[in-house]
């Protein structure tokens, strides 16, 4: 069974609730650290996301888990590789025992593909090697919690200073990675959106909360992406990040869905809100396909 | 005779092969089996050796022993040539022939079963096994004469030992559009009717009975008539690799490298034997698939650019009757990373002959440099 969007009360309520229905005489949760939640259940076990592959718990569970143990998997579509060895130990790990959680805020990381992921997991990658499409959703549970995601840009005037460098900035930028094979050619938005920081500085509300990708201006009300909760909410966006997943972390652990965007009058700013636009789009979409389950 | 390829709509893959065998049993007096040791040909040769059992006939069953195999595959081949030995009739070939050794530079070409070396071979050639050529020497024919007398020579020459003969090969189309092509572009008529899933080879034909099936049909069929496999599918599993890279054939060409990283864990004894054999392997175990090296995903830091690393390989090639084979393929390419890039793979993994063709097109990252300078 899938669940989507569920709340940590919410799931620990789900786990009591399939224990109390089935004959379970262990819970074992694999999680990413920041996403563990406390389980009612007696006798359960966290596995780190990043300890799912060594074998010093990999064997040891091969050899524990029985059809009286309950696996929960829980906010683990952390990658889009759908033959990720993580998620192949998990796959072992799911054969032995038919009881299986698996809860997931949103249900892709970017593209429609990435829910095959938590497909697979729920129905013993059966269809491991085709695409998914609505017509085989109905192979599995599937219990939705939608978010609708709403951004809103807010405009920052950038000034003809940040401007013209900011040109010198993409000028240098362009000319190193054409030099340079080595270099990665994503790497110029993620640099030339650093440089409409010092413009948004400006539009700071000391009262208000913001999520940015580092803390370069050591801002006391600034978080950045990388942390394991976001308490503060609701936050403004500084900046977005590069990758989707981050973002995705950032909306999980806040619980955000309306968010507003400083958004300054330079083309990378342009680039980045569109880009999430776009992404917001899709998620939107991945929901109306889950929506066509048979 | 029928113009357009049809399919029985309420046929299941496992019922439409049957009858395709029963078919060719119909059809030819003469059937031969081709088998590798991998998941497929064992459904094949299995499927052939029911109805042949059930006919009182005799096929053969085909094998072109590399050498250089797991253990593993040898004896999945020998499960197939005793599973029904009144109607088998083994062609196990265990002849001298070349084959590319992508794994080092100085040692580009294994002869498997080359004489004089018989200490050295993987394993002692099997009793019964055909061990000198069967056709006529003087008619041997050999594609390319720089690489010497190779794997598909011997194919060729000993298919032309026989006439009006049907050779079954296990080719699935969903495996690569190119397969699907081989099997179906150029249909055959036998008796009235039109054959899709076979092609005319000389005087005689390749069949394709499964050429429909997917991977979980031949998993199936394996379980469910309780068909011994080769023991490397479940290890791979057990390791975690995807569906596509489970692949039983020979260690040491361009596209099979890969299955040394494994073999120490998989079948130490065979690891052992094959250091013993060739050259390169201890390399190709620890750097197989090192982005470095032999995925050559990535540039060693010694070099400014891949067009640069490939120039430093072409001057020190090691071999100086390959290097003019690649210097003259590479002047007809474009001038860019991500040729040269490839121009590397083809390099490191010794491919002279070309099998893994390089992408000769613009480079894509420099698409993409183009596309963030425009919207940036």
């Amino acid at each position: 069974m899938i669940f989507l969007g569920f709340t940590d009360p919410e799931k620990d309520a789900e786990i009591v609730r399939y224990c109390a229905d089935h004959v379970i005489r262990k819970v074992v949760l694999f999680s990413p650290e920041k996403y563990r939640f406390p389980c009612s259940f007696p006798e359960h076990e966290h596995i780190e996301w990043s300890e799912i592959i060594k074998y010093v718990f990999y064997y040891r569970l091969l050899q524990e888990i029985d059809g009286a143990t309950l696996l929960v998997i829980n906010e683990c579509l952390r990658t889009q590789n759908r033959h990720e060895l993580t998620y192949n130990c998990l796959r072992l790990f799911l054969n032995q025992t038919p009881h299986k959680l698996i809860f997931q805020y949103l249900p892709i990381i970017d593209t429609w593909d990435d829910f095959a992921i938590l497909f697979d997991l729920d129905t013993q990658s059966r269809w491991k090697r085709e695409k998914i499409g609505a017509d085989r959703l109905g192979e599995s549970i599937i219990r939705i919690t939608q978010v609708s995601l709403d951004l809103h840009a807010v405009p920052v005037d950038a000034g003809a200073k940040t401007k013209a460098a900011y040109a010198r900035e993409k000028t240098k930028l362009l000319a190193e990675v054409r030099g340079d094979p080595a270099k990665d050619p994503h790497n110029i938005p993620r640099n030339l959106y650093l440089m409409s920081g010092k413009a948004k500085l400006g539009c700071i509300d000391p009262g208000a909360h913001y999520i940015g990708r580092n803390n370069r201006f050591k801002l006391s009300n600034l978080q950045t992406y990388k942390e394991s909760s976001y308490p503060r909410a609701p936050y403004t966006v500084f900046e977005f990040c590069h990758n989707f997943l981050d973002f995705s972390d950032f909306l999980a652990l806040s619980r955000q869905t309306q968010l507003d965007v400083l958004v300054a009058d330079l083309k990378v700013d342009q680039w980045y809100f569109e880009r999430y636009m776009a992404w917001s789009r899709r998620l939107r979409d991945a929901y109306m396909t889950l929506g066509r389950v048979p | 005779m029928r113009l357009v390829q049809s399919y029985a709509a309420k046929k299941t893959v496992l019922e439409a092969a049957r009858d395709r065998i029963a078919f060719v049993f119909d059809h030819y007096e003469s059937i031969i089996v081709s088998v590798s040791g991998g998941k497929d040909s064992t459904v094949l040769a299995h499927l052939a050796l029911v109805e042949a059992h059930r006919r009182g006939r005799r096929i053969g069953i085909y094998f072109l022993d590399e050498e250089v195999v797991y253990q593993s595959t040898i004896d999945q081949v020998e499960y197939l040539m005793t599973l029904y030995p009144e109607n088998t009739i083994p062609l196990w070939l265990q002849l001298e022939f070349h084959l590319t050794n992508a794994t080092s530079s100085t040692e580009g070409q294994l002869i498997a079963w080359e004489a004089g070396k018989h200490k050295l071979w993987m394993r002692p050639k099997r009793k019964g096994s055909i061990q000198h050529p069967p056709w006529d020497r003087e008619k041997q024919t050999v594609r390319d004469k720089n690489k010497g007398f190779g794997f598909y020579d011997v194919i060729e020459n000993f298919e032309r030992c026989y006439t009006g003969t049907a050779f079954l090969v296990g080719l699935r189309a969903v495996e690569s559009p190119n397969r699907w092509r081989a099997m179906v572009k150029n249909p055959i008529g036998v008796g009235e009717r039109r054959i899709y899933w076979g092609t005319q080879k000389g005087a005689n034909v390749a069949l394709y009975p499964l050429y429909d099936w997917n991977y979980f049909d031949i998993w199936r069929y394996l379980y469910e008539e309780r068909v011994k496999y080769s023991r490397i599918y479940d290890l791979m599993f057990k390791k975690g690799y995807p569906i596509t890279e489970m692949r039983v054939s020979s260690f040491i060409h361009e596209r099979s490298f890969k299955s040394i990283v494994d073999l120490p864990e998989f079948e130490p004894k065979t690891y052992e034997r094959l250091l013993k054999r060739i050259k390169g392997i201890a390399l190709a175990q620890e750097t197989g698939k090192a982005a470095k090296l032999f995925r050559v995903s990535k540039l060693p830091k010694n070099f400014r650019s891949w067009i640069a690393y490939r120039d430093f390989l072409l001057k020190t090639h090691p071999d100086p009757e390959r290097r003019p084979i690649f210097e003259k393929r590479f002047a007809r390419h474009l001038q860019n990373e991500y040729v040269a890039r490839q121009q590397c793979r083809q390099l490191i993994l010794n491919d002279y002959e070309n099998n893994l063709p390089v992408d000769n097109k613009p480079d894509p990252r420099d698409e993409l440099i183009r596309y963030y300078d425009e919207v940036l």
